[in-house]
């Protein structure tokens, strides 16, 4: 028993409490689940769920920012490292954890799925995410992103009686398994020139041997080699296999199938938490091990950003349905966000401007995003996989509330200027401006112009009366004449309008550091 | 006489790798492309450990478990896929899947 003591205390276990919170806390919820009778119908154990997650996220809150202000340092013998960005980032993925599970309560017992293992895997795939963007060691990322991306291909097929969403998980699941075998293929690369780096003609970074799969010494040994042959088949590899996970071009294809065919609240999720993963473990990257391989990385980015972008936006352009729209656009905000890391690289350190900016744009993603699918959500149709732009017709005039959340969604993902997407992109230009990237800022502006053309043609339903009304025998099914029952909802995109209204106008502290 | 060095253990990794890639994309029966998966990943297997024995690292050979269990799993929740896609379509073929289309 004495020799775990100092292993215990070597490890620093308390650094990672909010990930070994959520997951205790998911097996509590399967646990209540498993043993209460009424569950399916009560759904306790998702309310469970969701005030656990709250109280966590005000606590961690609380935890960086006021009592134990954040530090740089390192746990696992490498591992992971903890800091203010991985900080940020739990918080990222602890507030979509609980909004996914705010929308996805009312939409699984509506739907009659099954409550306690949706809040589950939700609260499991979190927990994942958030140990994958504080990794510092590949062995690590390689286990978080597997335990997410497991989460994820269980969740997309969450709809069992649905044929459409087993397809999308089956396509999930090989192309994420695709993907995480390049990944994979090259994390060995790297580690095969790292552990015996003569062998391979290059030269040896340093003279003490150290971990050959850790961050430090692979950044080290790029440095050192930048112009090796393995080392570069490795970098592009990983790239790759990242660039599958935030559905850069070319490596977008499974995007529109699983958006259309997954749950609503998983088509969040899916945008929200696991693109922005992908971006922080990017973002990671290039600040640390790969930042030796500038020269060779940039026209590289720069040729997926530019082709992320013009594919996204013309591919949405001709979308009928809207969860596939919705998910190219995502494609297309992915190539924004791809700007943003290529100007990372080119600014020096891993704390600088655009890191702040990228992280400023993801949370306004995520209040734009889960605004529209929250809305989304409560649209009562009869298969819910697919949402044409008839159904939203005159939602504005119904209810005003709701189109005026939906609007306000539409508007920040599109970026015009009263919204908090606004602000997002501005901010992401000047910074593709500071770090002389003109080429890929073009790109942008004309993806940005063609985006509005596509979320206008939705607002255009949700707001005025495009077509004359035609008298059917039969009285069309409208959507949304359930929407007196929700509760809780109704408030959480109160909430979120506002906010987008209100960091659209005042970034507050944010606004001194830009 | 010529010796097998880490090279050809290597063009055998880059071969399984491969070849795994090309049944994910050419096969249409979807239990074959979960197995070109598996392929794919025992290359990388074979890769790390030739790596791991010329580097004298011990981390590359203990990689391989994590690799190992994780297609386990994964293979788990993709099969589980299969047998449910198949009691609702009757078919296991990529072909007969078009149900998300625009």
């Amino acid at each position: 028993m004495e020799a775990y003591l100092p292993f215990s205390q070597d490890n620093l276990w308390y650094e990672i409490w909010p990930e070994l919170a959520l997951a205790v806390g998911s097996l509590v919820v399967l646990g209540v689940n498993l043993f209460s009778k009424s569950d399916s119908k009560t759904g306790f154990s998702g309310v469970l769920a969701i005030c656990f997650q709250a109280g966590l996220l005000v606590f961690h809150l609380f935890d960086y920012l006021a009592w134990h202000h954040t530090f740089d340092r390192i746990t696992f013998s490498g591992m992971l490292s903890h800091g203010i960005q991985g900080d940020v980032m739990r918080s990222f993925f602890l507030l979509a954890s609980l909004l996914v599970s705010l929308i996805g309560h009312r939409y699984i017992l509506k739907h009659s799925l099954r409550i306690g293992e949706f809040h589950h895997l939700v609260m499991l795939a979190s927990a994942g995410l958030m140990l994958l963007c504080q990794s510092s060691h590949f062995l690590m990322l390689f286990v978080a992103l597997e335990c997410v991306a497991l989460c994820f291909y269980a969740l997309v097929a969450f709809n069992r009686e649905s044929a459409k969403s087993l397809e999308a998980g089956i396509k999930y699941l090989i192309f994420g398994a695709l993907s995480s075998s390049f990944l994979l293929f090259g994390i060995v690369l790297l580690y095969g020139v790292g552990a015996n780096p003569e062998v391979w003609g290059a030269s040896f970074p340093g003279s003490e041997a150290r971990d050959a799969l850790s961050f430090d010494y692979l950044g080290d040994l790029i440095r050192e080699n930048p112009d090796h042959l393995l080392l570069r088949t490795g970098i592009v590899l990983i790239i790759a296999g990242i660039a599958f996970k935030i559905g850069a071009a070319p490596f977008q294809i499974w995007v529109p199938d699983v958006y259309h065919g997954s749950p609503m609240p998983i088509t969040a999720f899916l945008s929200v938490s696991s693109k922005a993963a992908g971006f922080f473990v990017l973002l990671n990257l290039v600040n640390g091990p790969f930042a030796g391989a500038k020269d060779f990385l940039l026209p590289l980015l720069g040729f997926v950003a530019t082709f992320t972008i013009f594919f996204g936006n013309l591919a949405a352009c001709a979308q009928r349905n809207i969860k596939r729209m919705l998910g190219l656009s995502g494609v297309a905000h992915a190539g924004y966000l791809l700007v943003a890391i290529m100007a990372s690289l080119i600014f020096p350190g891993d704390s600088d401007r655009a890191v702040w900016v990228l992280f400023f744009y993801m949370f306004v993603y995520l209040i734009a995003s889960f605004s529209v699918f929250g809305v989304m959500s409560l649209a009562d149709l009869k298969d819910d996989n697919e949402h044409e732009f008839a159904d939203y017709e005159n939602l504005a005039r119904k209810h005003p509330l709701f189109g005026f959340a939906l609007v306000c969604g539409i508007g920040s993902l599109a970026g015009i200027p009263p919204f908090a997407g606004f602000i997002s992109k501005l901010l992401l230009v000047s910074v593709a401006v500071e770090a002389g990237l003109y080429f890929s800022l073009a790109a942008m502006i004309i993806g940005v112009v063609i985006s509005i053309y596509y979320y206008f043609g939705w607002v255009r339903e949700i707001t005025f009366h495009p077509r004359p009304i035609v008298k059917d025998d039969e009285p069309k099914h409208d959507p949304w004449n359930k929407l007196s029952e929700i509760g809780v909802i109704k408030f959480v995109l109160i909430t979120l309008t506002v906010v987008s209204l209100v960091f659209g106008i005042w970034q507050g502290p944010f606004g001194d550091t830009f | 006489m010529e010796s097998i060095t880490p090279q050809h253990f290597l063009i055998l990794a880059f071969l399984l790798f491969g070849v795994g890639f090309l049944g994910v994309v050419i096969r249409r029966n979807l239990l074959l492309v979960l197995m070109s998966l598996e392929l794919m990943l025992n290359g990388v297997n074979v890769a790390l450990v030739t790596f791991s024995r010329t580097g004298q690292n011990l981390d590359g050979s203990l990689f391989v478990f994590f690799i190992m269990t994780v297609a386990a799993a994964e293979v788990a929740v993709g099969l589980a896929l299969l047998v449910a896609l198949y009691k609702k379509r009757r078919s296991i073929f990529s072909e007969d899947a078009g149900l998300l289309q625009n």
